[in-house]
């Protein structure tokens, strides 16, 4: 299932490939290149805004994926740990006059201690304790924010726009290379990290934590780096939202956020790439379009008497279904569904 | 002097509430190891019928509270049958992300029926003032700390004498062995959601007729956990004891800490406990520790 027919491996490299042939090769430029063409020059400002905060929140659920798919420890506070790395980056930016790239890399750095701060807890519990620490962290954080004099309080604080070097992002297509090229770092660093003695580690822990320190895994300490990777990209991905939305209050990161963005990696296939990418896809284009776009003036045309909160409710019992459902019927998420796929076209047209 | 006896007495009807609502959780989790983080959209839920019921509907209170409790009943099985029980056997993280989605679901059901997010319930305790030594007080705090301890003694009772009562713990302790007996443990999980949704109902009510209806119910529900952790998550005591220790600190810590700290320090002081007790004893005071073998 996981080779293509007639494909062998004649050594290690060949094996550990990602990449295996020249086909899969071929699809990933050609990918890349639409990837690079197609949004900006053919998409309205409503999808390519749609674009990039899909960009922005696969970042940070990369993250959360690293955190809650491969490593096992289980965060329903990411919303805070990206609303850190957004103000830090903010502050920076606008209070001290630092350049973007500082106030990116300090965003993802503050993030991550932050979560580590968030995750000692998990040297000692795992499961139920941890959720509800990570959720004590969103409601502190989100506190600190509101009453902090540097991060503005309830006013919030406004961002300046993205600028590398001469360069300012100012428009959407600017903002969507932007997002995109720190997505495809992002997803290149997720993927590979997987795939390290780091990623194994985690993997082991998740399976079996007591096991894997039998092993003689450091567990503390790769239970520590989990919390920091996954609140790193975090962070980034709080960086890029400031810095795209100019104005940060934070109201943007609510406890319902953070259960979407666990909804999404359900959704999407817990502890693989290609998960968290179609799970945010699916998601977002549901919650920026679909809903907003098309089915609530439909529903509002064909239903006359509907209750006047129809178009805000109809968000959350969309996605809370989604997720109920998701669990019940296909707990393995999209990814499955699109590994089963592959095999099925790969084999085209046997059936076996 | 007069202060200090107000916020204690606040303090400690609001952490009975919070005691309340934390056993809802406890039933759960003590029957069937799930953890229920939808408690905060239940009692709101719960609360928002109960306005639906004596506002709306204009229903005198005695006839209005038994169908808020049946609707309850009806929510804990409804949820339970076609959420939790195809899951049954699924790790933890299926579990807990479960009843975020019904969570979630409940809120959009929420914003959907009643999209102006607070009102006022009628209030349902007389309401002249009581003296008790200097302090003056309000009588519906000491109502509900009656009807918490009330509520406590019936469901010790239920515990100690009914069948279902018997059954729930016999579960609890092993859920091998209860099956192997004939005991029903697919209709023990729905009793215990079914109870859980009823304390928590019961605990919404109480509440929200002391502050009325507003979002915060969500976090209060979230705040309960607070209670559930401290107490030990599979302690009925735990959670008796602990409710109003953390209603206590809440409310001194919003009344003496306030002036020193940022505004809205009362809000946190909860989740600052959950932090706290996480790093320095995570079963929490009555909670069992767990023993892992490979």
């Amino acid at each position: 299932m996981s080779l293509p027919c007639g494909i062998r491996n004649y050594n290690y490299a060949q094996d550990m490939a990602i990449f295996r042939t020249k086909t899969h090769w071929g699809m990933l430029i050609v990918f890349l290149v639409l990837l690079f063409t197609v949004p900006p020059l053919t998409f309205n400002h409503l999808w390519l805004n749609t674009v990039n905060t899909i960009g922005i929140t696969l970042i940070a659920t990369l993250g959360l994926n690293i955190l809650v798919g491969y490593c096992g420890q289980l965060s329903i506070g990411h919303a805070g740990f990206i609303a850190v790395g957004a103000y830090t980056s903010a502050i920076l930016t606008n209070r001290f006059d630092m350049p973007f790239l500082v106030g990116l890399i300090a965003a993802g750095i503050v993030a991550g201690c932050v979560g580590i701060i968030f995750g000692l807890p998990s040297v000692r519990v795992k499961g139920f304790y941890l959720a509800i620490t990570t959720i004590a962290a969103q409601f502190i954080i989100i506190w600190v924010i509101n009453h902090w004099g540097l991060t503005g309080g309830f006013e919030g604080i406004s961002v300046p726009y993205a600028s590398i070097g001469g360069l300012v992002f100012d428009s959407d297509v600017k903002q969507f290379y932007l997002v995109m090229v720190i997505v495809l770092i992002a997803v290149f660093v997720a993927k590979n990290l997987m795939r390290t003695k780091v990623g194994r580690a985690f993997i082991a822990i998740r399976d079996n934590d007591l096991a894997a320190e039998v092993m003689g895994i450091n567990v503390n300490y790769y239970k520590l780096l989990a919390f920091f990777i996954g609140c790193f990209f975090a962070g980034i991905a709080g960086a890029l939202l400031a810095h795209t939305t100019y104005y940060l209050n934070a109201e943007q990161f609510s406890f319902t956020d953070s259960i979407l963005y666990i909804g999404m990696i359900i959704i999407g296939g817990l502890g693989t790439t290609i998960g968290p990418m179609l799970g945010v896809t699916l998601v977002k284009i549901i919650q920026k379009v679909l809903l907003p776009i098309y089915m609530v003036p439909w529903l509002e045309n064909s239903i006359t008497s509907l209750p006047a909160g129809f178009a805000t409710g109809l968000a959350p019992i969309v996605f809370g279904l989604i997720i109920v459902l998701f669990l019940i019927l296909e707990p393995r998420g999209l990814a499955h569904r699109w590994n089963l796929f592959k095999a099925a076209y790969r084999l085209w047209p046997f059936s076996y | 002097m007069d202060q200090l006896l107000q916020y204690v007495i606040t303090g400690l009807s609001v952490g009975m509430v919070y005691a309340l609502i934390a056993l809802g959780f406890v039933l759960i989790w003590k029957s069937s190891s799930v953890a229920n983080l939808a408690l905060g959209q239940i009692v709101l839920l719960s609360s928002w019928f109960t306005y639906s019921m004596l506002v709306q509907a204009n229903l005198p209170p005695i006839v209005a509270l038994p169908i808020v409790i049946i609707f309850a009943l009806c929510l804990g099985w409804v949820i339970e049958r076609f959420a939790l029980r195809p899951l049954i056997a699924q790790p933890i993280l299926s579990l807990i992300a479960v009843t975020l989605g019904i969570g979630y679901f409940i809120e959009g059901v929420i914003t959907f029926i009643w999209p102006w997010s607070v009102d006022a319930l009628p209030t349902l305790f007389p309401q002249e003032v009581v003296h008790i030594g200097p302090a003056v007080i309000s009588q519906e705090y000491l109502w509900v700390i009656g009807i918490c301890l009330a509520v406590f003694v019936l469901l010790t009772l239920f515990f100690r004498f009914h069948r279902m009562g018997v059954a729930m713990r016999a579960t609890a302790d092993d859920q091998m062995a209860v099956q192997a007996c004939g005991i029903p443990v697919t209709r023990v999980f729905s009793m215990s959601w079914m109870l859980a949704c009823v304390v928590a109902a019961i605990g919404g009510v109480l509440i929200s007729s002391i502050g009325g209806i507003t979002h915060g119910l969500v976090n209060t529900g979230l705040k309960a956990f607070s209670v559930v952790i401290l107490g030990g998550l599979d302690s009925f005591v735990g959670a008796l004891v602990a409710g109003p220790i953390i209603g206590l600190l809440e409310t001194l810590g919003g009344g003496y800490l306030t002036p020193y700290m940022w505004g809205g320090v009362r809000d946190v002081i909860p989740f600052i406990i959950i932090i706290i007790v996480m790093v320095i004893k995570p079963f929490g005071l009555f909670g069992e520790k767990r023993i892992e073998r490979i």
